[in-house]
């Protein structure tokens, strides 16, 4: 177990930049969740620390010692790939053993740590079958075990659970997250579903082009994003921007938002209050509505503001009594609206 | 060892086997250019082995029946084996496997094996030796080449197509030549310049099946290097080198047989 | 009513594909059985000669032992040809399809492939012209060293295997370069994050998962070479006396048709017997 970190981490391929200086901590016994759009960067920085991608520039540290010039092979790290990549020549029970061979360890040690092991994922008597006679899930959980039971220093998880459908995906996450606690092994994954992000981290990073954009504690994160990309890519936002006035911020129809400190603020959709009749608070602006979107206990409506759209979310029945098109006042509580700055590109 | 010395020893390795294959037949088109009689050297530059080609009956004569039969035996196979691949795609019917499994003996068994059966057959039923025996067992070792690779590009055709083109009223004829051979006209051609190649090249059962009087190019060349080397037979043999590596540059470029998608 | 549409079906697959395996069923399969049948006659039954059937052919194998010391003979060099080539071609497929990246693969392969799929015959004469004394591979090995050597490969055994690998090597690297490029990378790469060294990965993954494409491309070197004559025709001189070149004789020479009939035969059950062993093997490599 020990601490990552990251510091000036460049890696440039031809013209494109695929880690710009990237600085950050892993802390030690963490779940850090690795967040950004396709292209962002994010597994170039987990295959930087993996040894997989060999930087440009910037150091890598596992438990406060550099390691740019150790090899994938001694680095002490557990990896699980998107496809898993078990061995298909191997038993469930020999794919699992194979770090434990690499390092000479041999006869009962062995066997007890694999049955450990196998056991903590709750796949103890699938040893030996083969990696095709198993469903998706239980593939994503020989890998786990593979990759922990040389208890490794640190375990990279890039995009674990993508290949799972949807139902499963939700099981493995809880099992992910069970796996981890009983281990206590510092955790480092990517995703691009940030729903599993928020789920799962204790910390999370936002990369974009290369950036790291924000980091911290998943709540924080999301309450406040601070700029415009993070709002928009962690969770969903509309997004106001005018002129800042002494009163607030004057939207260019002349609306106020009365409070607002920055020339953009954020409100999520979940925020964003629709009713017929003309609200009382001081934040009140109008819209029409365009759609409305049923999907069981949650609604979502479309408004549209001059052009803008903007999206409201609520219990379904709230949005019962209003008309289906037509005029409607959307306010929100002050507060929901979130100071960002607009993102630079 | 750190990738990048792997790379370097790789690279080396890679040169030498190129080098290894290549060198003999460098130097043998070389020879065919070198003025002395006894491939002497230092190495003196004369084209006269090739002038003395054209004026060496025997071996125009060889070339010419050579470059017909093959053009035919790729006609007649190229027609049948697209015809069969097509058939064994389209239809399912009990057998195809057993069909299928069969194209693998001809392509497996040496083919000293099927030559020496084929002269006892076509003997045996009074047909003997000469120029149509040749073209019949030409045929019959280039139909599975063509049949397998027509069928591997068969395998990148979406089926559905040929659904889509009936439900609109094409007839199976219809559907053939407007839908399928347009996807496969790749495939066809590489089949069939492999065809080509299988037959221009072909030695051993030519050697067997061919009358000593017109035997093809290769036939005429063994019984040559046998009686003693000339370097008329490295000018002839390097052209023959030229066309068949052409011709398998051209199937290369037509499907990648062998090769990544 | 489906039936007719069935049957409709029936009968055009039929049309399409007699023709061809019609033609494969006369020019091959036929041949095949009628060489069996000769196999155990005494003569040739053509015009008024005697003939009766015999079985004296597979006596004379087992019998005088030179034909079956051929045959040994003829084993053996397939298994040094077969040996060498997958040493020299393995090695070769994993840094095409391992080590080369990019573009260059592609232009490498067909580099490599390109001689196997062109005449053989006049590549086995270019060897002679390299190998035969005072030719140029002794010029060259002689401008290189300060004292003299007399190669004299041509003619030998050496002649033989180097003239084979050559022309058979490309089929080992083209069977292993595709069971190597099936090969997914992140196998590789979770070996090295669990800390196996490069030997280890090539002992306990790459060799056991490129096997079949190994065997499948020893196979098909062994069968061709232990049926070869050509080969050890040019290059051997008086040496070259094989399995290959005693049917050969038969049928060219000697003129003794049923007993060439019988040794192809023999060669045609071992051939047989070899690929049936490896056909699962061979199913698994997809070729």
């Amino acid at each position: 177990m020990a601490e990552v970190r990251v510091e000036n981490l460049t890696k440039t391929y031809g013209p494109l930049k695929a880690l710009d200086a990237v600085t950050l901590d892993f802390r030690d016994g963490g779940f850090f969740g690795l967040l950004g759009p396709s292209g962002s960067g994010k597994t170039t920085l987990l295959r930087a620390i993996a040894g997989f991608v060999i930087p440009d520039d910037g150091r890598v540290l596992i438990g406060g010692e550099p390691v740019e010039r150790v090899p994938v092979e001694a680095r002490e790290i557990g990896m699980v790939f998107q496809s898993y990549a078990l061995f298909p020549n191997m038993t469930v029970a020999d794919n699992v053993a194979f770090g434990l061979d690499v390092r000479r360890i041999r006869g009962a040690e062995r066997d007890r740590r694999v049955k450990d092991v196998l056991d903590l994922v709750q796949l103890g008597d699938l040893g030996q079958r083969k990696p095709h006679q198993l469903s998706g899930g239980q593939k994503q959980r020989v890998a786990m075990a593979r990759a922990i039971v040389t208890r490794p220093r640190v375990l990279l998880l890039d995009e674990p659970l993508s290949a799972l459908d949807k139902a499963l995906r939700v099981e493995m996450q809880v099992e992910l997250k069970r796996i981890q606690r009983e281990v206590g092994i510092t955790t480092i994954f990517v995703t691009h579903d940030q729903e599993e992000a928020l789920t799962l981290s204790d910390e999370i990073g936002i990369l974009r082009n290369g950036r790291l954009v924000r980091h911290g504690p998943p709540r924080e994160v999301y309450n406040n994003p601070r700029d415009a990309f993070t709002a928009r890519f962690l969770g969903e936002a509309n997004l106001f921007s005018g002129s800042l006035e002494a009163g607030g911020l004057r939207l260019p129809d002349g609306a106020l938002i009365p409070g607002a400190t920055t020339a953009m603020v954020a409100v999520r959709p979940e925020n964003v209050q629709v009713s017929a009749s003309e609200p009382s608070g001081p934040i009140r602006l109008r819209a029409e509505i365009r759609r409305r979107i049923f999907a069981g206990a949650m609604g979502t409506l479309i408004l549209d503001r001059h052009g803008e759209p903007i999206k409201a979310i609520a219990r379904d029945s709230e949005f019962a009594e209003l008309p289906d098109n037509g005029r409607v006042w959307l306010s929100w509580r002050e507060g929901s609206a979130i100071p960002v700055e607009n993102a630079p590109n | 060892m750190t990738g990048k010395v792997l790379g370097i020893v790789g690279r080396v390795y890679l040169a030498l086997i190129l080098f290894f294959l290549y060198a003999p037949i460098l130097v043998m088109a070389a020879m065919s250019f070198n003025a002395s009689e006894f491939y002497q050297l230092p190495f003196a530059y004369s084209g006269e082995w090739y002038e003395r080609l054209w004026s060496n009956r025997a071996i125009l004569s060889a070339a010419w029946r050579s470059i017909w039969i093959a053009f035919v035996v790729t006609g007649i196979a190229t027609a049948l084996g697209t015809a069969a691949a097509i058939a064994l795609f389209r239809y399912d019917f009990p057998g195809k496997k057993v069909l299928r499994a069969l194209l693998f003996p001809p392509i497996a068994i040496p083919w000293l094996i099927i030559g020496t059966a084929m002269l006892i057959f076509f003997f045996g039923i009074g047909l003997g030796r000469g120029t149509p025996t040749v073209i019949i067992g030409h045929v019959a070792l280039a139909l599975p080449y063509v049949i397998v690779i027509v069928s591997a590009r068969l395998a990148t055709f979406d089926a559905t197509l040929e659904e889509a083109a009936r439900v609109l009223g094409a007839s199976p004829w219809q559907v053939t030549k407007r839908v399928t051979v347009p996807w496969i006209l790749p495939g066809i051609v590489a089949g069939g310049l492999l065809a080509f190649a299988v037959s221009f090249d072909q030695f051993v059962v030519s050697y067997f099946l061919s009358e000593p009087g017109d035997a093809t190019l290769p036939v005429l060349i063994y019984t040559s290097i046998r009686k003693g080397f000339t370097p008329e037979i490295n000018a002839i043999s390097t052209l023959i080198i030229a066309v068949s590596m052409s011709v398998m540059l051209l199937a290369a470029r037509y499907s990648n047989f062998g090769g990544e998608r | 009513m489906a039936s007719a549409i069935l049957r409709r079906d029936r009968l055009r697959a039929l049309t399409l594909l007699s023709p061809a395996y019609l033609w494969l069923t006369v020019a091959i399969f036929l041949p095949l059985s009628a060489m069996v049948f000769f196999s155990v006659l005494t003569d040739v039954p053509f015009g008024d000669r005697e003939w009766h059937l015999t079985a004296g052919n597979y006596q004379a194998f087992l019998e005088t032992g030179t034909y079956a010391r051929l045959l040994w003979k003829s084993l053996q060099l397939g298994a040094t040809v077969t040996a060498l080539s997958v040493l020299i071609g393995f090695p070769c497929a994993y840094v095409l399809a391992k080590v080369v990246r990019g573009r260059s693969r592609e232009a490498l392969f067909l580099l490599v492939v390109l001689p196997f799929w062109s005449n053989s015959l006049v590549r086995i004469f270019s060897w002679a012209i390299v190998l035969r004394g005072n030719g140029v591979l002794d010029r060259a090995v002689n401008a290189v060293l300060p004292w003299p050597v007399k190669l004299n490969l041509m003619y030998s055994q050496s002649a033989i295997v180097i003239g084979l690998v050559h022309s058979y090597l490309p089929y080992v690297i083209l069977t292993s370069y595709l069971a190597l490029q099936a090969i997914d990378d992140s196998l590789i790469e979770a070996a090295r994050s669990l800390g196996a060294k490069r030997l280890t990965i090539l002992r306990r993954l790459i060799l056991p998962l490129s096997m079949p494409g190994l065997v499948a491309g020893a196979v098909l070197i062994f069968v061709p070479v232990v049926g070869s004559f050509m080969e050890p025709r040019l290059l051997g001189g008086r040496l070259g006396t094989y399995y290959g070149t005693l049917i050969e004789d038969q049928f060219v020479a000697v003129f003794n048709w049923p007993l060439g009939a019988a040794l192809s035969f023999i060669l045609l059950a071992v051939v047989l017997v070899i690929l049936g062993l490896a056909s699962p093997i061979l199913r698994k490599a997809r070729l």
